[in-house]
């Protein structure tokens, strides 16, 4: 007992002496120096910081996991957002995690309840994934539409759009979804995924 | 005396003259045609499109427009020969895709009235076929339905207000008699398809579409010929405005009336034909077919 509270007191001591030299002004170093190392640790932090968030972001990361390379890639690899004849690919981020820093992070800490998932492996066959497809989606769908399909309209949007060079479907869809106010996941669900089974007309409207 | 008698012969022959002029135009001829403009409408392979799948917004995403109020038309009247690419080959709701069956088949539409008879002309190119004979009698038939704007929807969806998933040859029926249909139609309460059909063996007939179909009891359809020249068939419905008879829509100058119809290609039967999105007819009056006054 008397060891322990003894290497508990000597731990607190560790501390509050390194406490005390962050605190002490250097009597050695000049400030330019300190200024020049931290600004490039700096960097070099921030930067390593990015390129890991970034290599989050890529295709390759998601489709890591097989519940996902599985299952919603393959599918998404029949769709325009994925081959088309302009050459754009739209890859998972793009329409699944926001663009900007702010809301990207607060997407990316959520997500790691995905991590929780894989360990316990909620949708690791396709039978489980299946099970689970429609809340999924619903989840997603929800996501979309409540921040007016942000991430649709990093490529697209009404103010661009040429309806007349559109087929006569497209055309009068569009034109009613502005008349109406109606945001892209409104009617583009399935767009790159198949569309769950069970689905009801309420997730259409 | 004899002036009285003399007038009285020739208010007669007067008289005869008039009646033989009336006989003249109830039996008038079809108008000459080739100043009657035509409206192309083309007829597609609809595959299994009941009014079930068209209302179901998880299959059809026109299920939206169509609840907003847009028509069928609106949406797909340029690209009904691509639908029905789709639907004939198999790739989109049709389990059983016929081999050598038309995706689609454009017909000239001609519409003309004299005040006693609306005359309908259909001319299109008989398109390649071969497939097992589903009626044997019948190379082709057409059929046409009319709707005097009294079942809600029939302005947007035309005949598809008629096409439902459990009548006869749809996936899964068995029910051979179980016909088209209204959802509420009924005779009594108006909201029916006045149905006239022409067949290649020489018939026609006169009916309508309320709760069931009924092929007769209408005495509207005065005449309903049809031809073949070449590889063009033509075919020519005279009917009389008034109608008259069960089933029948009364039609008048000046107004407009929903208006589809359905070729029976290749010996076709049931829900195998080629069908046009719902349009409408005006009889003098601004519309997608308009007849006018000859």
């Amino acid at each position: 007992m008397a060891d322990q509270e003894r290497e508990a007191t000597k731990q607190a001591g560790a501390l509050s002496r390194l406490w005390r030299w962050l605190r002490r002004p250097s009597g050695t170093t000049t400030v330019l120096t300190l200024l020049v190392v931290g600004f490039a640790s700096g960097i070099v932090f921030w930067g390593g910081f990015n390129t890991v968030v970034e290599a989050t972001n890529t295709m390759t990361f998601c489709v890591s996991c097989h519940e996902m390379r599985d299952n919603v890639y393959v599918e998404y690899k029949e769709t325009i957002h994925y081959s088309n004849r302009t050459g754009v690919r739209a890859t998972c981020s793009d329409c699944h995690v926001p663009r900007d820093w702010t809301h990207k992070m607060v997407r990316k800490v959520q997500a790691t309840r995905e991590l929780y998932g894989k360990v316990m492996g909620t949708i690791d066959t396709k039978e489980k994934f299946e099970a689970k497809r429609l809340h999924l989606a619903r989840r997603e769908w929800a996501r979309m539409k409540s921040v007016d399909s942000r991430e649709c309209r990093n490529c697209h949007g009404f103010e661009g759009m040429n309806t007349e060079a559109q087929k006569p479907r497209a055309k009068r869809a569009h034109e009613l979804a502005q008349r109406d106010n109606e945001t892209c996941i409104d009617c583009h669900k399935g767009i790159a995924h198949k569309k769950p089974e069970g689905m009801t007309e309420e997730d259409e409207d | 005396m004899m002036d009285t008698s003399m007038n009285r012969l020739l208010t007669a022959s007067a008289l005869g003259v008039v009646l033989a002029g009336a006989s003249v135009s109830a039996l008038a001829a079809p108008p000459d045609w080739s100043k009657v403009p035509a409206k192309t409408i083309t007829v597609f392979y609809p595959g299994v499109s009941p009014m079930e799948w068209i209302t179901k917004g998880t299959e059809h995403g026109g299920a939206r427009a169509l609840r907003k109020g847009e028509t069928c038309a609106g949406c797909h009247h340029d690209e009904a020969a691509d639908m029905g690419k789709k639907m004939v080959s198999g790739q989109k709701i049709e389990p059983t895709p016929i081999k050598g069956k038309a995706g689609s088949i454009p017909v000239a539409v001609q519409a003309a009235h004299d005040g006693t008879n609306l005359y309908l002309r259909f001319v299109w190119k008989q398109p390649a076929g071969g497939a097992e004979k589903m009626d044997k009698d019948n190379q082709v038939k057409l059929g046409l339905m009319l709707e005097d704007n009294k079942i809600p929807g029939a302005a947007l969806s035309g005949c598809w207000e008629t096409c439902h998933g459990d009548a006869r040859t749809m996936p899964g029926v068995k029910d051979d008699k179980k016909t088209k249909y209204v959802k509420d139609g009924s005779l009594t309460g108006g909201k029916f398809y006045d149905l006239l059909q022409w067949t290649s063996k020489g018939g026609k007939s006169d009916g309508y579409v309320a709760d069931k179909r009924v092929m007769d009891g209408g005495k509207a359809l005065a005449e309903a010929r049809g031809e073949k020249k070449g590889d063009e068939w033509t075919v020519v419905f005279t009917r009389t405005l008034a109608g008259g008879g069960e089933g029948d829509i009364a039609m008048a100058s000046g107004r407009t009336y929903n208006f589809g119809f359905a070729i029976h290609d290749d010996h076709a039967a049931g829900r195998f034909h080629h069908v046009s999105l719902g349009y409408s007819l005006g009889l003098d009056a601004k519309a997608d077919v308009s007849a006018a006054r000859q």
